[in-house]
Formats: structure tokens, sequence, C-alpha cells
């Protein structure tokens, strides 16, 4: 009978040993962990912002089992901010109040006052910006996602905003195949101008081919597009020597003139700020507009939600014409980045940034791209199937990209651009004239920026 | 203190705990954010001191030394005794010895250099985070590093041999420092801006017409309904108190139903020719009409409560006396009925008063504010400065002394109408208990 008790005992005893040498064991190992990633700025269409982070979460695991560390990471997304605004407010304040998600897809503008708030750290102290695939990334794009000479974030996207041209309406103004098809050329080369676009789209609305208000149809918010039409007539955002935003009064005089003048003829409503999108979106998309100025993922919406077949065959698109001798054709490129957040557990923020390194991997970038319309990140893209074959990414890359500039990485940008933008609304709605409304841009930049902004 | 004492300021804790949790707490912390010039790029929580190309820019702006900018500014990688030492101590003896023999003495202009100088090492270490760490031991500048406190930013500048003299100290740390300061430059820089002193147009536009149009329509409403048979006037005032009762959301999107240049009175106006336009949007004056129309709906319908229960409590005989002598309609209204609805009417245009410096829901859910800044109100412009920008930065120190102002005015008007009120008047004990 002892014996009998006495060997239970001890088996039990081995059984408990055993048991929690197990536990602790498993402990050492594996690792849950739970990385949140939120997208400002996304639809549909773009839910590989956030997938691309669940597919690199799978392979850092299995990376990971294969060193013999069990790594279990549960990927949290959300996108479903009201608007930029929305989401950047959401993001500034959880971060104030030490609850941001590790990894944030926003523009790269966020980033000289988010590292500047030290909301952000750097990417490139986590990951290797020497290795796959990282060096493959376009080096212009990771200089727009650097900031004070630092890496910041992984370039996300790429995209440019072109100005498009319904086909079927310019060949009744007289426009011929070969002459629609020189545009982009011409363009380019500053032959064809705002003034030409003025000039066209006037004649498109007395010709009764489009409705009052419809010959040019401008975005309908404010966003980069606006400061194109500004580099148009020569602006500048900032001075490259000292490094300070920079207000060129003739430059935007002339780029409020442009508005104001394509109000009086009539091509381009008054009231044009503040139309909804959805209807904006439907009407370009059916050839209501003959001339009006997008962005390369409209191109995702035109032919999926509107339903529009033969984009080649109906819309033709260009670089932003040059408005004077003054300024060029140019392109905006606004590319989104994948920042990492700051964490009281840097081990976090290591394996968010191997997450954001994985997800940047050309063929899982060609997903985004291709799926939502914007234009890859990484040279190795045009070697894979899926993006060559494309021809909307094939041509908007090689048309648009190589002449895109991007709005500058500053802290006080956010300020020169909302002032900038209400000055043309002022203009435009023929609150104030246009030398009136640049005199008050000049004044309330001069208030609100200081030292930090040259006025030419 | 008494028992009852206790008993009656336990009754009232719910309310002054409201008081302060949503009144006394965010008005300190408005006039706090005030004197600040906090935005995002400071942060709310605090800042760190770190020298960076943007900082060093301030730094000559506010007058130091370019000799002194440019050696601050200087990224220096150095492989020296101390850093191999540090390494052997982090990463072993083996590496460091590789790094000795091999690298002793060498300058990199970046870590990246560095690191990659240190990936052709056998000994390594094998995690790129390593690498990067173990580069850090060797950094010999202070650029872009984030510093924590003052002094550990001077004590490393310092320790990296560049002198200062406690002016530049001083100077130094004023300028690169990244958390918000102290400042009452909101207030001045308010009066600067042109779009302000607009703004501040379009709120006393706003405040009046959207008064005169809720207290008029409110009047009209209580008068006209009381002079109903009570089962119409019921069903009367139930359908003016639905916007009320709507969210606002919902309401104003019917306002735009009604106002899109592809809605209800544009596709009806098509049918006499009329092209059809954002009706709201179109003009200025179009989105004021809007405006004061949508605020002055929904008001009319507090006014229209109030002046009715305040109509039903005129004696009836005074009515009925009236007539007998012969009163029409108009003159009931003009003689009996308006005087004695002196007290409501102007308790309404005090209470609205307050409620439509501070309110812009409607004004933000329907133009936002356009076309042009056209019917941009101040607390609009508050939160689109405190809260709303595209490209990112929030001005959280602006924004706040843009609201303070409306508290300040608020405190200001409640002040005057409890003077034209007579406040003391109305709440004096009736004569005939005395």
């Amino acid at each position: 009978m002892t014996t009998l008790v006495s060997k239970l005992r001890q088996s039990t005893a081995a059984a408990v040993l055993a048991v929690t040498a197990a536990s602790f064991a498993g402990d050492a190992f594996a690792k849950d962990l739970t990385i949140t990633v939120w997208a400002g700025g996304s639809n549909d269409s773009d839910v590989y912002r956030l997938d691309a982070i669940e597919m690199a979460a799978d392979m850092l695991t299995r990376e990971y089992a294969i060193n013999g560390e069990e790594l279990n990471i549960t990927v949290e997304k959300k996108r479903d901010f009201a608007d930029w605004a929305a989401f950047k407010q959401a993001v500034t304040l959880a971060a104030e109040a030490g609850d941001a998600p590790n990894i944030v897809v926003t523009s790269h503008l966020d980033i000289a006052p988010w590292s500047q708030a030290g909301l952000i750290v750097p990417v490139e102290d986590y990951v290797d910006m020497d290795a796959w695939p990282l060096n493959n990334i376009y080096e212009n794009l990771i200089e727009i996602t650097s900031y004070n000479g630092v890496v910041y974030g992984l370039p996300q996207d790429a995209e440019s905003r072109p100005f498009f041209f319904w086909k079927d309406t310019m060949k009744k103004l007289g426009y011929s195949d070969a002459e629609i098809d020189a545009l982009p050329a011409k363009v380019e080369s500053g032959e064809y101008t705002l003034a030409n676009v003025l000039e066209d789209a006037k004649k498109a609305v007395d010709m009764e081919l489009v409705e009052e208000g419809y010959g040019f149809y401008p975005r309908v918010s404010n966003g980069p597009d606006y400061a194109q039409f500004y580099q148009s007539f020569g602006g500048e955002m900032l001075d490259k020597e000292t490094g300070k935003l920079l207000l060129d009064k003739q430059a935007m005089t002339d780029f409020y003139q442009f508005f104001v003048d394509a109000v009086e003829a009539k091509v381009t409503r008054k009231n044009h700020i503040g139309t909804e999108w959805d209807q904006w979106y439907a009407e370009v998309a059916s050839g209501k507009a003959a001339m009006w100025h997008g962005g390369t993922w409209h191109y995702a919406r035109y032919t999926g939600k509107e339903g529009l077949d033969d984009f080649f065959g109906n819309i033709q698109f260009t670089l932003i014409p040059a408005g004077n001798e003054n300024g060029r054709a140019n392109t905006i490129t606004h590319p989104l980045a994948y920042l990492l957040t700051a964490q009281d557990n840097e081990d976090d923020v290591e394996i968010a940034a191997q997450l954001i390194k994985i997800a940047s991997e050309p063929r899982i970038n060609t997903l985004h791209a291709i799926k939502s319309a914007h234009l890859g990140i990484a040279k190795e893209q045009s070697n894979i199937e899926l993006y060559a074959n494309d021809r909307w990414a094939a041509e908007a890359t090689e048309r648009l990209l190589g002449q895109a500039n991007a709005q500058p990485n500053h802290t006080g940008y956010g300020q020169f651009s909302q002032i900038m933008f209400k000055g043309l609304e002022t203009a435009w709605t023929g609150t104030r004239t246009p030398a009136e409304a640049v005199a008050e841009v000049e004044a309330e930049m001069k208030a609100t920026l200081g030292d930090e902004v040259i006025v030419r | 203190m008494r028992r009852a004492h206790l008993l009656g300021l336990g009754f009232l804790s719910p309310a002054l705990a409201i008081i302060l949790m949503l009144f006394l707490i965010p008005v300190l912390l408005t006039v706090m954010f005030s004197f600040t010039n906090m935005s995002t790029a400071t942060g709310i929580s605090g800042g760190a001191y770190e020298i960076n190309a943007a900082s060093l820019r301030k730094l000559s702006d506010a007058g130091a030394q370019e000799s002194f900018v440019e050696t601050l500014g200087k990224e220096a990688f150095v492989v020296d005794d101390a850093g191999i030492t540090a390494a052997a101590a982090a990463y072993g003896e083996q590496f460091a010895n590789e790094v000795g023999s091999q690298m002793l003495g060498e300058r990199f202009d970046s870590r990246r250099d560095l690191e990659r100088a240190f990936r052709k090492l056998k000994s390594r270490p094998r995690s790129t985070r390593d690498i990067k760490k173990a580069a850090d031991l060797f950094k010999r500048s202070v650029l872009n590093v984030r510093f924590e406190t003052a002094g550990g930013l001077l004590d490393a500048v310092t320790g990296n041999g560049i002198e200062m003299t406690p002016d530049q100290q001083e100077l130094l740390t004023k300028t690169i420092y990244t958390g918000w300061t102290w400042t009452s430059d909101n207030f001045a820089l308010m009066a600067q801006i042109p779009y302000v002193w607009r703004v501040a147009g379009n709120t006393l536009m706003y405040v009046v017409l959207t008064l005169a149009a809720s207290v008029g329509l409110g009047l009209f409403l209580a008068i006209t309904t009381f002079y109903l048979p009570s089962g119409t006037a019921t069903t009367f005032r139930a359908i003016w108190f639905f916007p009320r009762i709507l969210p606002n959301v919902i309401f104003v999107l019917m306002w735009k139903w009604l106002a899109w240049d592809t809605g209800f009175l544009s596709s009806l106006l098509g049918n006499f020719g009329v092209p059809p336009r954002n009706w709201m949007l179109d003009t200025g004056a179009n989105a004021w009409v809007f405006i004061v129309l949508i605020n002055g709906i929904v008001g009319a319908s507090l006014g229209m409560i109030l002046f009715g229960s305040a109509i039903k409590s005129i004696p009836q005989s005074m009515l009925h006396a009236s007539e007998v002598d012969g009163a029409s309609r108009w003159q009931q209204i003009r003689y009996i009925i308006l005087p004695q609805l002196r007290w409501p009417i102007m308790f309404i245009c005090a209470y609205s008063t307050l409620s439509l410096l501070t309110s812009f829901e409607y004004i933000l859910l329907s133009t936002d504010g356009g076309p042009g800044g056209a019917t941009e109100v101040w607390s609009l412009m508050a939160f689109h400065t405190a809260l709303d920008n595209y490209a990112g930065n929030l001005q959280y120190g602006l924004g706040a002394a843009m609201a303070l102002m409306l508290v300040i005015v608020g405190i200001l008007a409640s002040l005057v109408y409890l003077r034209i009120f007579n406040f003391n008047d109305l709440v004096a004990k009736p004569r005939i208990e005395q």
C-alpha cells in the first residue's frame, strides 16, 4: 500500500513538473502579438494596403518557425474613416493617448509633423535598407518618405495626377485621332497649355457638346491637385536652398486667375467646390465633362464602379498642361507610406518594421498597384507579369511618373496648402479678386508661418 | 454643517460633477491651450530635443553663428577605442577585435556606411537591429538623436567635443525643443489674419439672421397654433417639432437633396427651363439663405413650444374681455399677447445667441463654410483650425485661442443679457408674500 501511495506521489510530482516545464518552455518560445494597422483614404479597391500586412505576417511567422521561434501575429485592420481629416485626427489623438496603431498607412506629408511630435519612429532604425526588397524601391520614392535625411517610412504606393480629355468631345471639336494621340507629347513640350484648355472648353460649351460648367471639371475638394496648377504657372512650393516654403505671388495670382477665367467663360461652375464626389465620378466617367483632372487611381473607379468599358477608347490622359511661359507641364505624386508609430515595447516596433518590409515585396505590392490602379514602388515590378501586362500601369508609369514631383515634407506645409486652397476658393467663388485673394494669402502665410515661408 | 446641508450637497453632486467635467475643465483646458503654440508637430504631451536639418535651420534663423550650426550638423561615425570597448561588452570580444583590427580610426559619414562595413565582418551580430545598435556605439555626433531632456542633449554635445557658451546653450535648447511652449502670440496672430475678420463678420450675420428667423418663425407658429382648434394645433406643432428630433445629419441631407443640382429644386425648375445648379452653394447669398433656414427652422420649434405655453398662461378672461370690446385678432396679438411674451422672447434671444455662437454642426454638414468661406463662422473656423487639416498639421493652440474668444464673448453677452433681463427682478419674491 505504502509503495503504491509513494509511487502515485512520485508520478504525480513528475507529471506536475513536466507540465510546468512544458508550459514554461512554451512561454519562452511562443510570442503572441497583435499588430494594428490603420489606413487612411482607402476604399474597397485599396484593401491590399491592409491585407499585405496580413500576408507579411504569415511569411514572418514561417521565418520565425524555421528559427525555432513560435510567433503568432494577429493583424487588426481598420480603414473605415470618414475622410483624411478624420483619419489623421484619429491617429494623432490615439497616439497622444498612448494608444497608437502599430502601423499607419498615410500621406508622406504627415512625416514632418508626426516625426517632430515623436509619434513615429524612423523605419531605417529597424530594417536593412540595403537588403531585398527595400533596395529595389525607387530612390526618389524613398526620398519622399524621408525627412531631415532620415528614412521614416516605406513607400506604399505611387500615383500621379493626370489631366483627362474625353476623346469624343475632342473629336467633335475638330481634333483628329492622330492629333489626340499627339496631345500628351504636345502638353509635355508646352505646346498645348492651359490657355488652350480654356479655349477648347469654351468651344465645347458654345457648341453645346457639354453643358455650361462642364467644359473643364476640376477636383471638388482640397488636395495636392491644386498645387499642380500653381506649378503650371511657375510656382514652387519649397526653396531648395534654404528648405523653406515658398510663396510665389505672381504664380499664385496667375493660378487663381485661371480658375476665375474658367468661371467667367462658363466652362467651370462657380459653385463647383463642394460637389459630391459620387456625382463627380459618374459625370466624368460618362463624358459629361470635356476635360478634367484626377488621379491615376481613378482608372479603377471609372472602369469599375462607374462601368466605363473602354477607357483607352474614350479618354486621353496627359500631364497637367503648363499655364504660361513661367511654368511647366507637371504632375504631383502623392505616395502613401507605411509608418511605424512609437510604442512602449520596442520589440513590437521591430516586428511591425519587418512586416512592412515584407509587405513591400514587389509581388505583394503589385496586387495593390493593379487592384487599385496605383503605380508600383519597385523596379522589379515591371518584371512581374501582372504589372507588366496591365496597360494602365505601364502607360501611366511611362507617361507621368518620370515628370512627377512631390509636395515638400515640411511641418508648415499643411497650413501652406490649406491657406493656398482657401485663397483659391475665395477667388473662384468671386468673394475676392485674385489679387485680393493673394494679398490675404500672403498676410495669413506670413502671420502663421513666419520665418518658414519666403514670399517672392 | 448640518446634515440637511450635506444631503443637499449630495443631491447636487451629480450636477456639480457635470458642470466640472463638461464645462469647467474644458474651459480651463481651452484657456491653457490657447496660450501655447501646440500643434500636431509639437504634440500635446510634451517634447524632446532633436538636432536635425529642420531645427538647425531654425537655429540659424534665431541668430546662431554659422560655424556653430555647421559643427552641430555634422554626422560622424568614428571607429575609436571607446566604441570598440563598448562593442566588446555588448557584442563580444571577437566582433570587437575584428572591428579593431580592420577598421580602427576610420570615419563614416552615415550609419548606413558603417553598417555596410560591419556586414563584411565574419563575427558581426546576425540581426539587423543589433548591427544598427552596434553602429550607434560609434556615433560621435548628435544629429538626428532624440533627447528627452535638455541636460541629456547638452551632455551629448559637449561629450562630442563641441564647446558652447552659456548663451549658445540657452539658444540651442530653446530653439530645437520639439514640444510646445507658452505664448500669447495666438491672439495677435488672429488680428493679423484678414480671413479671421471676415469670419467675425460672418458670425455676427449668422447670429442675427438666424435669431431673427427662429424667433420670428417661433412666434408666428405659437400665435397661429394658439388660434387653431386644439387637435389641429397639436398636429402642426408636432410637425414643426420634427426638425429638432431628427438626427442632424439626416435633416441636413434632406436639405441637400432639395438643393443639389440633381436635386428636387433643380428638377422642378428644370421644367421651366431653369438650368440645374447647386442651389445651396451657388453663391454666398444662396448659402446664407439655406444656413439661416436650416438653423432657423430647428430653432423655431423651441420658440414655438416656449411661446405657446406662455400664451396659454395668459388669463383667458383678458382675451374674452377684449373680444367683448370688439378687438380684432391683430389687436389681441399686438396689445395682449406680445406684451406678455416679453420675458420668453428675451429668454429665447439670450439662450439662442449663446447656442448659435457655439453651434456649427448644421453649417459643417451643409456648406462646410463654403462657397469660398462665405459661410464660415467662428466656431467652425476654430474646428477647422484645431481639428481639420487635409495635410495634417493641426493647430491646437490657435484653434483653442479662437474658441476662447467665443467663451469670452459668450460670457460678456450673458452679462449683458442678465442686465437687460434685470435678473434680480425676475427672481424677486412675489410681492404678495412680503
